[in-house]
Formats: structure tokens, sequence, C-alpha cells
């Protein structure tokens, strides 16, 4: 068990460098899209640094104060209760505790603690956001739900290291060829979940000043900054487990990770943002009918 | 050994001396007649005991040493004696009641009342055709004298109304008579019994005609109307006379006669009678006018007893004890409300709400109402059962659905009233109760309780019933004088016995149900200390619906578990209407669950019909009636799980219902319906009808509840609607999970049922906690509280983690089965709306944390106090609980899979011990695997390690006051404004609001609208015009000619 811990430790710390430096790439990818030049890659380490050093350091209340920790503890849980990397012991992390249905509720467990913590700040914005933020995110489960239904009924399995095991063997196995509707039912289903447009309206910093971390500062922020770097990283390990054949080194699920993590960013900067009731309807529509589609697939062809 | 002729000579005999007597002698006249009605109920009671004890045989006694048909010949057995005893009785007691009329009049009534019930004892005793008719003219004319006295013209005009009615029925008769004697040659009914199978045609038009006229007597509809005005015009103590003695005697002289008719006699006396029971009390339900009410009601009742007596050549002599126990309950119950009735001034259903000034009376008239609606331990709960298993045994299906029917409207209407008399504005506010007048009504309750004592030894079935429970609730009734927290540790001690003793003796299921519901009334009793004062009633009516759950888990028989079921639905009928604006939400409550209660007690009549047997293994059968019988007992019980659909009381019900009756009638109560669902399944398991899969629609029924629940939870502004809401959502899993027929699904089924319990009695009192304080339940008008009542607050923090299914708390685990659930059984589509459901909740439970705890402090909240140490008591030991069983999962999950394996030994969760000591092991099912254990290690690992790292990183971390927040530059010091949280989710309803529709309601208002559309039609048949009343004499008179005699 300690040797885990100490595995756990040093995959975390990579990851999240890792995450910081994808972050300040996509940074620099927007204002390049924007015809501007943009921050350094590592831009990120110095926000944090000048987080950390600030002065002003404030809490509204427990809540307050817990809500990063929720944050990141769930940004950090998903990805320790998932395999990184297959048959690698330094990435297979405590995935030991549970299967994929774990990570699909573990991920709202810092969605929750922060909503809690944004909104004993008492401002209108924290609350706004967060209620934006929780109906969006009901409409995205369903197809992302059905994508991951027709995974478990494909593979028999819940478990994702032996999803990932059956993809093995070049990658005509991945799920992305074998079941492709599944695949862009959880893809479509991504852009969600990704902070980013045309899904971006619970931060929409120009209407409701980003949102719920609007009260949040100093080391509050070193925690919420840590969290966008592992948690989109953590959630495209999920999808290139479940669709695009795990990873069976470390480089392959950099490289992996990578690739997923431009595609909401290439959706995000093309497209406007969407309204809350706009996108539930979206999702509702198009992605869930192929993931109903997915699962139509799975059931009458592939079984 | 009295002659029952001394009744003929005393009354008869008395009555024309007192005619004499002037005013002066009024006091002497009172007296005598008080004496004489005395002596009357004497020899009854003095044959009763001859008979009872053997002293005296049942005899034949003529008069003047003739034999018929020269005679007045009188017969006096058990049956007579009991019928007179009743009739005298409530003679005494009017005589009682009108003593001050009596004092006061120079008017006869004294006489003519002695007169009226000497015509009624001899109607009871004669065996002489001809006799019968003059006392039937006796009985009528003095009858309609003792109206005319009133001084009212609309009583003249119904006693002129009685009088020609009884007119043409005495026509009838001795036309009837006539024709009889022509025939047979005798008027001696033992005679004429003898040559019944010889009859001539035309004998059989005679006794058609004496049994039309006795039954057009008894008020059929739509013959009736100059009966329903005496109800209304007369004095109440007259409609007393009417509706007891009259149609008792009337009643007991039908089935003396209708024993020469024809099957074809009998038939149309049932068909007429249920007819009448039903547009009766159809009709009963647009009037306003309580002495009216009363006479639909009256009619309605008697039409029962006719229908009942109608089927005697079906269902045997048992009818008649049916009959009687029927005819009982209305006798004292109808009595003893006209006699309340004349205590009320004021016209209006509302004026009665005089009545709760007084406990005592109020409980009389609780009493009665119950009592007629058939409700234990009633006799005509008793006679109900009998009647309805006995109709289910000969196939007649349609006079149970109209019975039913019927039952179901008059219960709508005395509900109604109940609920207005218990709850609405009172205009007066002196008591103004007589107890004189009270004494008669006080006897008869006492008579019904005693009635429905005695009337369970002609149960036909088994009653194997643990009456324990009920001790409670007499023994609470008894002391209820004494301070809430003497009455509280009473039956908090009385609970503690009784599980220390009983819960040992359980298994399986029922030890599961009974652990939830003993349980519960431990948390919510130890709530109940925060309670002030005496509570009057409260602790009586927890007991009662505590002692119906418990029986329902104990009972082994079909019997024994209606019986529960209905002492339990009228126990938690009582504690909802005690919230203050519950009333229409406990009429609506028990309006769905009698219907529900009215469906089981069908199919329970028709499995006991198929199968033959009396115990619950009845319902396993391979008939094919079986998809019936289950469609009719499942939608009984999902009355009380609110499924979709049938949940429109639920939100109304929970949140009017007090602090600490929220809990008991959300987190436990629902789950006797849960109980009942399994009991169902387990024993019928999968039906079909026409190939389709019923358990299918039920899965769609149970992921709509979900569906729905949810999205009009998250939409409510008021809390307790909220949760109220939320309990329809999870109760929809359940069923979900009970719809799989799986291992699985039974385990997320029960699992659910267990933690919906746990988190709705914690919810639900932490909610009465904030209430108790902020005397508020809109949660926008909150915020901020976790300042103030912080404790609350994590109450609920840990309530919505569990609720949510986030991990690592207990709610994941049932997220976790039911997708593996849904995967083995292939329900997909459906798995992937319990998904969404599951989404909603989320909605709904930050709501409920955001809107008061969060946020911007209001200023009229700035000194509240945190909850009473009694209130959060119960609530932290739930919480022990759920951390309990959130780290080791197996403690309960393991357990209820052992004991799913011998219903579905296939397909079940596997347990592996796993590397960490204490019995964490690793749940693994067919697809995917899970440890509560190692997860809440991880996280609270995790989350340990950066709250250390967050505390070493911060540096003078300090707290600012409320409005120090980033607000373009300004300090928004109005709460009000800052606090966001009044329609929280518009943009979801924008988004989704055509599923918010609330269809349910709109059907079912459009239903009861309809229903009262046509009581309001019918009802115009009665115009008042006497003329008008006796064309529908003729008419019902010659309808039923032809559809005797054909012609047609």
């Amino acid at each position: 068990m300690g040797e885990k811990i100490v595995y756990a430790i040093i995959a975390v710390f990579i990851m999240l460098n890792y995450g910081f430096l994808v972050n300040g790439v996509i940074r620099r990818i927007y204002a390049r899209v924007g015809r501007r030049i943009g921050v350094p890659i590592y831009q990120m380490y110095i926000d944090l640094f000048k987080s950390w050093g600030l002065r002003t350091n404030i809490r509204h209340g427990t809540m307050f104060y817990l809500g990063p920790i929720f944050r990141l503890t769930g940004g950090i849980g998903l990805f320790l209760f998932m395999p990184a990397v297959y048959g690698l012991a330094l990435f297979t992390n405590f995935s030991f505790s549970g299967d994929l249905l774990l990570l699909l509720s573990f991920q709202f467990f810092g969605t929750l603690g922060m909503a809690l913590g944004a909104s004993e700040s008492g401002h209108p914005n924290s609350a706004i956001g967060v209620t934006r933020g929780l109906a969006q995110m009901t409409a995205v489960e369903v197809p992302f739900i059905l994508a991951i239904m027709a995974v478990a009924i494909q593979y028999d399995s819940l478990s994702l290291t032996e999803i990932i095991a059956q993809q093995q063997g070049g990658f005509l196995n991945w799920t992305l060829f074998t079941n492709p509707l599944a695949t862009a039912a959880a893809l479509l289903a991504m852009l969600g979940a990704m902070m980013r447009a045309p899904f971006d309206v619970v931060l929409a910093p120009q209407e409701i000043p980003i949102g719920p971390p609007t009260e949040y500062h100093s080391n509050y922020m070193v925690f919420l900054q840590s969290n966008r770097a592992i948690f989109p990283l953590a959630k495209s390990i999920l999808f290139m487990n479940l669709f695009f054949g795990g990873a069976t080194t470390i480089v392959m699920m950099l490289v992996k990770t990578f690739i997923l993590l431009m595609w909401p960013v290439l959706v995000g900067v093309s497209f406007p943002r969407f309204r809350v009731e706009q996108s539930i309807r979206w999702f509702l529509r198009v992605p869930m009918i192929i993931g109903l589609l997915g699962i139509a697939y799975v059931h009458f062809f592939l079984k | 050994m009295v002659s029952p002729f001394y009744i003929l000579i005393v009354g008869l005999g008395l009555g024309f001396l007192l005619g004499m007597t002037g005013k002066k002698q009024a006091a002497l006249t009172n007296m005598l007649t008080l004496f004489a009605m005395a002596f009357f109920t004497g020899v009854s009671l003095h044959w009763i005991q001859g008979l009872y004890t053997g002293a005296f045989q049942p005899s034949m006694v003529f008069s003047a040493g003739f034999k018929p048909p020269f005679s007045i010949s009188l017969f006096l057995g058990m049956h007579e004696a009991v019928i007179s005893l009743m009739i005298n009785v409530l003679g005494l007691i009017s005589v009682w009641y009108f003593r001050e009329f009596l004092l006061r009049d120079s008017k006869p009534l004294g006489a003519v009342l002695l007169v009226m019930f000497m015509g009624l004892n001899m109607l009871v005793f004669t065996r002489d055709l001809f006799n019968i008719f003059v006392f039937l003219e006796i009985t009528a004319i003095s009858m309609s004298g003792i109206i005319l006295m009133n001084d009212n013209h609309h009583a003249h005009a119904a006693g002129f109304k009685y009088l020609l009615a009884s007119s043409l029925i005495s026509a009838f008769y001795l036309l009837g008579a006539v024709l009889i004697y022509f025939s047979t040659g005798s008027l001696y009914l033992d005679d004429i019994l003898t040559m019944k199978s010889a009859f001539a045609p035309m004998a059989l038009i005679a006794v058609f005609l004496m049994v039309i006229a006795i039954v057009i007597e008894l008020k059929p509809f739509p013959a009736n109307g100059w009966a329903l005005d005496v109800y209304e015009a007369a004095h109440p103590g007259i409609g007393a006379i009417v509706s007891g003695a009259v149609t008792t005697t009337m009643l007991f002289l039908l089935n003396k006669i209708l024993v020469l008719g024809s099957d074809k006699i009998y038939l149309l006396t049932a068909s007429v009678g249920a007819l009448t029971f039903l547009f009766s009390n159809w009709m009963g339900l647009q009037q306003k006018n309580p002495n009216r009410l009363l006479g639909y009601s009256s009619i309605g009742q008697v039409g029962l007893v006719l229908a009942i007596l109608g089927m005697k050549p079906v269902l045997g002599d048992g009818v008649e004890m049916i009959g009687f126990g029927v005819l009982l309950t209305h006798f004292l119950a109808k009595a003893g409300l006209f006699w309340l009735s004349g205590t009320v001034k004021g016209s209006s259903l509302e004026s009665w709400a005089i009545l709760r000034n007084n406990p005592v009376i109020l409980t009389i008239f609780g009493i009665f109402v119950f009592a007629l609606s058939a409700f234990p331990p009633f006799p005509s709960f008793y006679a109900k059962w009998e009647l309805i298993i006995g109709l289910s045994g000969t196939g007649n299906y349609l006079l149970i659905a109209l019975i039913l029917l019927g039952s179901l409207f008059e219960v709508i209407y005395l509900f109604r009233w109940f609920g207005i008399v218990v709850k609405a504005e009172s205009e007066e506010s002196d008591s103004g109760i007589e107890w004189g007048k009270a004494a008669g009504p006080a006897l008869f309750a006492l008579a019904l309780l005693a009635g429905g004592y005695f009337a369970r030894n002609y149960l036909s079935a088994p009653d194997m019933m643990n009456f324990i429970p009920l001790v409670a609730v007499v023994v609470l009734w008894v002391l209820d004088f004494m301070p809430a927290w003497a009455k509280n540790t009473l039956l908090l001690a009385m609970v503690g016995i009784y599980s220390w003793f009983y819960l040992p003796q359980y298994s399986d299921y029922q030890l599961i149900f009974g652990i939830i519901f003993m349980a519960g009334a431990v948390l919510t009793l130890l709530y109940g200390y925060s309670e002030k004062g005496k509570r009057p009633g409260f602790y009586p009516l927890t007991a009662m619906m505590f002692a119906g759950l418990i029986m329902l888990v104990e009972a082994t028989t079909l019997f024994g578990f209606f019986f529960a079921w209905e002492v339990m639905t009228a126990g938690s009928y009582f504690l909802i209407l005690r919230g203050k604006k519950s009333q229409p939400h406990a009429l609506s409550y028990m309006l769905f669950s009698f219907g529900g209660a009215l469906l089981i007690l069908a199919g329970f009549a028709m499995a006991h019909a198929v199968t033959g047997l009396w115990t619950l293994d009845a319902l396993v059968m391979d008939s094919p009636l079986s998809p019936v019988i289950f469609i009719m007992l499942t939608l009984g019980f999902l009355t009380k799980t609110a499924a979709i659909g049938l949940h429109i009381w639920l939100p109304g019900a929970h949140s009017e219902a007090e602090a600490d009756v929220s809990p008991m009638v959300s987190g436990i109560l629902l789950k006797a319906g849960v109980y009942g669902l399994i009991v169902l399944f387990m024993r019928m398991g999968t039906q079909y009808i026409g190939g389709v899969d019923l358990m299918v629609i039920l899965s769609w029924v149970g992921i709509l509840s979900a569906l729905i629940g949810n999205l009009m939870a998250a939409m409510q502004e008021d809390m307790k609607r909220l949760l109220a809401y939320s309990s329809v959502g999870q109760l929809g899993y359940i069923l979900f999970g009970l719809s799989m027929m799986s291992n699985l699904g039974w385990l997320l089924a029960i699992s659910g049922a267990i933690m919906h319990f746990l988190y709705k009695t914690m919810l639900f009192q932490a909610v009465g906690g904030v209430y108790s304080r902020t005397h508020d339940r809109m949660m926008y008008r909150m915020g901020g509280l976790i300042f103030r009542m912080p404790m609350t607050f994590i109450v609920v923090l840990i309530g919505i983690i569990a609720l949510s299914g986030v991990p690592p708390l207990s709610g994941f685990a049932g997220k976790w089965l039911s997708f593996n659930a849904v995967l083995q059984k292939e329900y997909y589509l459906q798995g992937a709306l319990a998904v969404l459901a599951g989404a909603v909740a989320f909605l709904y439970l930050f709501r409920l944390i955001h809107a008061p705890f969060l946020g911007q402090l209001k200023d009229n909240l700035r000194k509240v106090k945190e909850a009473s140490l009694w209130i959060l008591l119960p609530q932290y030991l739930v919480i022990a609980v759920i951390m309990a069983v959130s780290t080791v999962p197996g403690l309960l999950l393991e357990r209820i899979g052992k004991l799913l394996a011998k219903t579905f030994p296939d397909g079940g969760l596997l347990w592996v011990d796993s590397k960490i000591p204490f019995g964490a092991r690793t749940a693994i099912s067919e697809y995917g695997y899970w440890n509560g254990t190692y997860v809440m290690l991880v996280t609270i690992g995790i989350f340990g390690i950066l709250l250390i790292v967050q505390l070493l990183m911060q540096r003078n971390n300090k707290k600012v006051g409320q409005f120090n927040i980033v607000y373009s530059g300004e300090r928004p010091s109005t709460p009000e404004t800052t606090h966001h949280a009044y329609n929280f989710y518009a943009h979801y309803s924008k988004a989704l609001g055509f599923l918010m529709v609330p269809l349910a309601e709109r059907f079912w208002t459009w239903i009861s609208e309809r229903v009262h559309d046509i009581a309001h039609q019918l009802r115009q048949l009665y115009n008042g015009n006497g003329q008008v009343y006796l064309m529908h004499i003729m008419f019902f008179f010659l309808v039923c000619y032809f559809l005797i005699n054909g012609g047609f």
C-alpha cells in the first residue's frame, strides 16, 4: 500500500506539471486565433506564485474555505481512481477502489464542494454561475452516460482496466472504430464538460466575472488553478481509456490526452456561447440521439 | 316472561291517554312517555336475556286465543328481540332528546312518539300480512304527525310529501296483501311460506307488490325525493328516528317478506339497492346542507343493506349478518350524527366546526365518520370485508365495482365534512354543546366500538393478528391529559419494549421493514421532545399509525394485512390533518388511500376466490384472473408510494404536516407501499397482459416518477414541498428497482428504501428545525443560516451529498447498483432516464442547501438560534448510521444480498475480502466492482493532505464581514437583492418546462369536476315538488314491474 501511495504522489506531480504546461499552450492557441501573441507557456507557474504571494487572504466562512479543497480533491481523486497507463504500476493508481461508475459519480465531488464554497461567499455571480453549471451538467450527462452504457454493453464490463485490455492489439480495436456512434456521443458530451465555448456560460467572463470562483483569490486560486490543470487531463484520460485504446506508455498517454484536449479547444475557438437553455436543448437532441443509436448499434449488431 | 303484547297495550293505551292531557301536565306526560319507552326497552332486554340464557324459547304469541288468520300473531326470536332493542333504545333516547319540546309544547308529541314506536315494534314482531299493513299505516300517520308538528313551512311541506308517499306505499302493499289472500287463502306468513313452491302467477305479483312497497318505503333511487326533503326540513331528532328506527324496522320487515319472493325479486332488490347506494352517495358530493347530506348518506347506506339482502340467493344466509353489520353501523352512526346536528346551530357544513371546541364530541363525530366509511374496528369494516369476499367468490364483479365506487363517493363527502369540522374557521367560539343532547351520541359511539369487538366473531377469515400494538393507542388515548413529554416517553418506552420482544421474532423482509418502522418511531419521537404543551390527540394517533405499520409487517393473512393497512391509513390521515393548512391535502391523501385500499380489498377478495386461501400465499396463483388482480393490487400500493399520476396528494400532505409528522409520513409511511409491493411481487411474480410484461410498464412508471418528481422538486421555493417531491422521485427509483425482478434490482430497491428512510427522516427534521426558528418555509426568504445554525447545516450537507449519490457517501451505492442492474436487465432507455433523473437531483439538493444556508444572511434572521438539542439528536444518530454504511457498505448490502439470494439466486453481488481489515470487502458484480472503504479512505486521504497544504500555505487568513465582496466597488447592504435564490432554475424550466406541466393534477381535477357535474345534474331530479316525487314513485314502480314481469 505504501508503494502505491508513493506512486500516486509521483503520478499526481507529473500530471499537475503537465497540465500547467498544456494549459499554457492552450492559452497561447486562443491568443493566436485572436491574433494576439499570448502568454509564455510557463505562464501558469507565474500565476500560481503570484496568487500565492498575494498579501490579502480572507475567508467568508468554513465552506468557502473548504471549497477549493473539495474541488481539487475531486480532480486528483478522479485521476487517482483510474488507471492512466495500462499495465504500468506507476500509473495504475487506486483503480482497484471502483469501476467506471465510481469515476462518473466522483467527478461531481469537486463540483458540489466548490458550488457550496462559492455559494457561501454570498456573491450573486457565484450563485448564478453555479445554477448555470448544474443545469448544464444535467443535460451533458445524458449523451455521456449513453455512450458509457454502449461501451459497457460492448465490453461486458464496467472495469476500465478490462475495457482498455479489450481494445489492445491495433488501433482498429479502439472503440472509436468499433463503435463510432458511442464515441461521437461521448466526444460531443465532452464539449460540455470542458468549460469552453459554446458551453462556457458557467464562467462567462464578460457577464458574471468568472462565475463561481469570483470571490476566490491567493492560495484558493492556487488550488483552483491546479484543479484546472489536472481535471481536464483526468477527463481526457477517461476518454482515452474508453474510446481511444488507452495508453501503454507514459508518452503515449501524454500525446493522446493532448490531442483529446485540443478537441474542445478547436470547437471553443470557433463558436460563440450558448445560453443555458440552448445548451440543454442541444445536448438532449443531436448528441442524445447519437448516443441512443450507439446503444442500439451495440445491442443489435455487436452482441 | 313478559309478552310482547304489553308493548302494544302500553303503547296504544298510554298514547290515547296522553292525548288527553293538557299543557299543565307536561311534566307528567314527559315522565310517562319516558317510562313507557323504558318499558319497551326493558321488554326487549328481558327477551334478549331470556333467549340468550335459554330461559325462553323463540316463540309465537297469538292474540285472544285465536289462531291465524283471525288473530294478531307475534313472533319473538333473537333477531326480533335485537332489532326491537335497537328501535326502543333509539326511542328512549329520542324521548330524552325531545324532552324540551315535550315540556314546552302543548302538542301531544309524546303520545305520537309512543304510538309510532309501538307500531315499529309490532312491525318487527308480527307475522301477519294484514297486521303489517295496519302497523305500516299507524307508523306512517304518526310519523307524518311528528314531522308536521315542527313550526316551519318546509317541515309542513315535507310532512305532506311524506304522507303522500306513504299512502301510495300503503296502497301498493294493501293490493299485494289482498292478492295474496285471494291466491293463497291466508295472511299468515308461515302458512304462505309453505305454499311458496306452488304459487300462482297472481301470488307472484302479490309478493312483488308487497316487496316493492317496502322497498319504496326504504327510499330507493330515484323515488326518494320526499325522504330527502324530510331529512332536510324535519327536526334532526326526527331525522334520527326516520334514519335509524324506521329504516331498521323496514329492512327487517323486508327481509321477512323477501323470503316469499323469487330469485328475480331478490335480484331486483339487490340491483335497486346497489344503484341507490351509488347514486345517492354520488349526489351527496354536491350537498352543502348537513341534514340533507346525512339524508343522502342514510339513503345510500340503506341501499347497501338492500343490495346485501338481495344477494341472499347467491351468497346464502350469511348475508344477514353482513347486512346487519352495515345496518348496525348505519343505525348507530346516523342516529348519533342527527342528534349531534341538533346541537349545532346553523345549516352549513362549516357551522359544525363548533364541535371541535370539545374534544369528546369531536371524537364521537370522528367515530361516526370512520364507522360510516367502514374503517376498522367498526362492524361495517368487517361487513365490507365479508361482502366483497363473498361477492368475489361468486363472480359478481359489476356489483363489487358499483359498491366500491359508491363507498368512495361517500368517503369523499364524509371526509370533506370531517376536515371542515376539524379545520375550518369557526364562526362561533363558545362550545355551545348541550351535554344532555350529547349523551345519546356518546352512548351510540361506544356501542359502535363494542359492536366492532363482537363483529370479529362473525369473520369467516381467520384473523391471526397481534393486537398488542393497538393497546398503545388506547393507553395513550386514556392518558391524553398528560403533558407531551410524558406521553412521548411513554410511547418511546412502549416502542422500545415492543421491539425488544418482537423484533427478534421477525425475519427476512419483515425484519427490514420492522426495523425501519420501529427505528423510525424512535427517531421521530425523539424529535417530539422539542414540542411543548399537551399536544392533545397527537400521541394516540401516532401510536395508531405505527401500530398499523407494525401490524402490517406482522400480517400473515389477507385480512390481517388489510386491517393493518386501514389502521395505518386512518392514523396517518389524522396526523396529516393536524397541520395548520393541511385540510385539502389530508382529504386528497384520504381519497387516494381509500381508493387504493378498495383496490387492495377487491384484489385480495379475488385472490381468495381463486385460491381459497386466507393467508398472503393466496396471491401465489396461476389463473386467467391473476394479471387483473396484480394490476389492482399494484395500483393500490402505488397510491401509497405516490407513483407519478397517483402522487398529487403527496406534496401538499407532506409539506403541510407538522414538523415531526412530515418525517413520519415521508420517511416511514411511504415504505408501507413498498412493503406491499414486495409482498405482492414475491408471490405473484411477473405478469403479462396480451403478451405485455407488466413489469416493464412498471419500470417506466418508476423511472418517470423519478424524473418528474426530481424536476418538480427542483422548481419548488418551499423547502418542505421540495423534499416532498423528492420523495416522489426516490420512491420512483425504488419502484424501478423492484420492477426489474432481479437480485440487483431488488437490492437497489430495498437498500434504497432504507436509505430514503434515513435521508428523509433526517432532512425533514433538519428543515423542521429551521422552521422552528425562522417560522418560514420559503427558501429564498432565508440565506446565510450556516452562520446561525451550523449543526443543522452539517446535517443538510451530509444529507445532500449522500442523496445525490456522490462518493464516498452511501448514496453512491444506489447509483452503482442501479447502473449494474440496468445493464443486467438491458433496460437501457430507462437507465438513461435514471441517470438524467439522478443529475436533476443535484439541482434540487443544491438549492436546498444554497438558498437557506449559504449566501447572504437576512436581517430578520440575525438573531436566529441553532435548533434545539432534541431536534438535532435524531439527525445526528442518522448521520452516524449513514457514515457507518458509507464506510463499510457491506454492512447493509451484503446482508440484504443474502436475503435476496433466497428469492433471486442468480445475478447477485459477490463480496470478496480486500487487504483492509474490519470487514471492508469489495463488491463484485457481473460488470464491475466497488470497494466503499477504499473510496472513503482515498478521498479522506487526498482531502486531508490538501487541507494540510492549504493550512501551511495560508498567511493571515481572516474572516471578513457579510457584505465584503467584490461588487463593482459597491457594498451591497441589502441581502434581499444580493442573495440569488428565487426562481433559481429559471433557465431550466425554460428548456424543459414541458416536462413539468401538471398533467396528473389536471387529469384528477377534470375527473373530480365531471363527477361533481354529474352529481349536480342528478340532483336536479329532486325539485321539491310533491307531485313530481309521486311521479318518481310511480315511474320507479312501473320500471320495476316491467323488469320483473317482462313487457319490455
